[in-house]
């Protein structure tokens, strides 16, 4: 059964439509991208999925259980956790705080400890700078920030936005072996990126969007054969 | 001419401590949820009024009451919240701010009727104690005692208990804080309550120094929004430090020049404030 899934969804802001119907699976364990060019509606659909954009139509299920009509912490607070489009760290606190913010929920507190010993493995930069404040970090130890807070959830699936947006290609190159390391655990996750070669070669599953709605899917190896999607988004 | 300007600076001090008080509800208020509470002052003085009744009334003492006044004025804040300013906390400023004005007077208009406006006062004494000349009265040293005692007690819940950090990261991105499993909706409205708390305790600890009318909030409102910006917001001790400074110059500039300057000067201040340090003293950016 899948992790979650989106049915037909529509949404938009105040007055401006940008999904028409997006439907798509994720399967436990599998990293699932989603791409498509810049303004096709992806963090649209992610801040839909999570409670913080309220849809037009159609359905969010998570678990086999439907959380349309669930608010944006309630959600959270049930397992799908969110690394938003440009960190939003809380830069007054520190990197601890951040952390302990993350595992704000009840099921998260329980395991901080060990939550808080894997992160740091993950990230140990973050371990030597646990009492700077966020805001004073560069662009590259935010996103690590960011990523750290998110795992601190203890997320049944990670949905990540734009993750390498604003980054150097090395520091981008570095958060994605990440991804590959957090898959071999077991973790169900959703990237949502521009940078559509990266963003193939790590997934196992990929949805092309275009126009609000989802224009090709399959595999994320045969995608990144498929003669249009290197034209369109690989530029070969 | 030197005995009678210390004496001054010390009075000023020990009611710059309660102002403290008052300015820590409305920066928390202001910081946390980004909402101009107009309706502070009015809160302030249903405190006095509590403290009134329940003193000359039923014959309690003052500092029994308070902390009954603290817990009354945290329900109301929350009601305040739910009716008032829940539905209109994500439309912006001027909502929020016409939504405050709302409750301010509502409140004054029945306060006027309940209780007239003919002053009422607080017969309560203390006694005084000397200290190196200076005669101290008794009431206001346990106002400055529990001034500093409250904002020692904030500063612990904001830095030190999950749910302060919830409070200060709701302040700091309100929608991260939703993505992190908090209800933001419960944070905003346990803010206003402490607020609204702040300021009844506040009310009620000048209750017991000068004689007060429904009306009296309105002074001590603008005097927080003044402190607010000298102290920066969302830090207690800021507010505390911006108090004990307002208080210092109400007690110094009637020295020098005729007391209706004093509000010259500190609106001076406030301006000067704005232009130089906007963050404040102790703000955070």
């Amino acid at each position: 059964m899948a992790v979650m899934e989106v049915h037909n969804v529509a949404s938009g802001y105040e007055g401006v439509q940008i999904l028409w119907g997006v439907s798509l699976k994720l399967e436990p364990g599998r990293l699932t991208t989603l791409v498509g060019s810049n303004g096709v509606g992806k963090t649209t659909l992610l801040k839909t999925v999570m409670g913080l954009l309220k849809p037009l139509a159609g359905t969010v299920t998570f678990q086999g259980k439907e959380v349309t009509r669930m608010s944006a912490h309630a959600r959270a607070k049930a397992g799908m956790v969110m690394v938003p489009e440009g960190r939003q760290l809380f830069t007054d606190m520190s990197i601890y705080e951040n952390l302990q913010m993350g595992a704000f929920s009840p099921r998260a507190r329980a395991s901080f400890k060990n939550n808080l010993d894997k992160v740091y493995e993950i990230f140990p930069r973050l371990k030597e700078r646990a009492n700077q404040k966020a805001g004073t970090l560069s662009g590259g130890e935010q996103q690590m920030v960011a990523v750290a807070r998110g795992l601190m959830a203890e997320p049944e699936v990670l949905m990540l936005d734009e993750l390498s947006l604003g980054l150097s290609p090395l520091l981008a190159l570095n958060l994605f072996e990440t991804l590959t390391q957090l898959k071999k655990t077991g973790l169900t996750m959703l990237l949502v990126e521009q940078n559509v070669t990266m963003a193939l070669a790590v997934s196992d599953y990929a949805y092309v969007l275009a126009e609000g709605r989802v224009h090709l899917e399959g595999p994320a190896r045969e995608l990144s054969q498929n003669d249009e999607v290197r034209r369109t988004y690989l530029g070969i | 001419m030197f005995s009678h300007l210390s004496a001054s600076l010390v009075d000023g001090l020990l009611i710059g401590f309660v102002y403290g008080i008052a300015a820590m509800g409305l920066s928390l208020i202001w910081g946390v949820m980004r909402v101009v509470n107009l309706a502070h002052g009015a809160t302030m003085a249903l405190g006095m009024f509590f403290i009134y009744y329940l003193f000359s009334g039923a014959g309690m003492n003052p500092y029994l009451a308070l902390p009954l006044a603290a817990l009354l004025a945290m329900a109301f804040g929350f009601i305040v919240y739910v009716v008032a300013l829940h539905r209109v906390i994500q439309a912006g400023y001027l909502y929020t701010l016409l939504a405050t004005f709302a409750v301010n007077m509502i409140i004054i208009g029945i306060g006027t009727t309940v209780f007239t406006t003919s002053p009422r006062n607080v017969d309560f004494s203390l006694g005084s104690v000397t200290l190196g000349g200076e005669i101290l009265q008794g009431t206001r040293l346990v106002a400055a005692a529990a001034s500093v005692t409250i904002t020692g007690a904030l500063y612990l819940f904001l830095y030190f208990t999950r749910t302060g950090k919830a409070i200060r990261a709701v302040s700091n991105n309100r929608a991260a804080a939703e993505l992190m499993g908090i209800s933001s909706a419960r944070v905003l409205a346990l803010s206003f309550g402490i607020g609204t708390m702040l300021a009844a305790v506040a009310g009620s600890l000048t209750a017991t120094f000068f004689p007060f009318t429904i009306l009296s909030g309105s002074t001590y409102q603008l005097k927080s929004f003044v402190i607010c910006v000298l102290g920066g917001l969302g830090n207690p001790l800021g507010a505390l430090l911006g108090g004990l400074i307002l208080g210092a110059l109400e007690g110094i500039v009637p020295v020098f020049m005729p007391v209706s300057w004093v509000p010259v000067v500190e609106f001076g201040l406030f301006v000067a404030v704005l232009v130089i340090r906007p963050s404040g003293l102790m703000g955070a950016k």
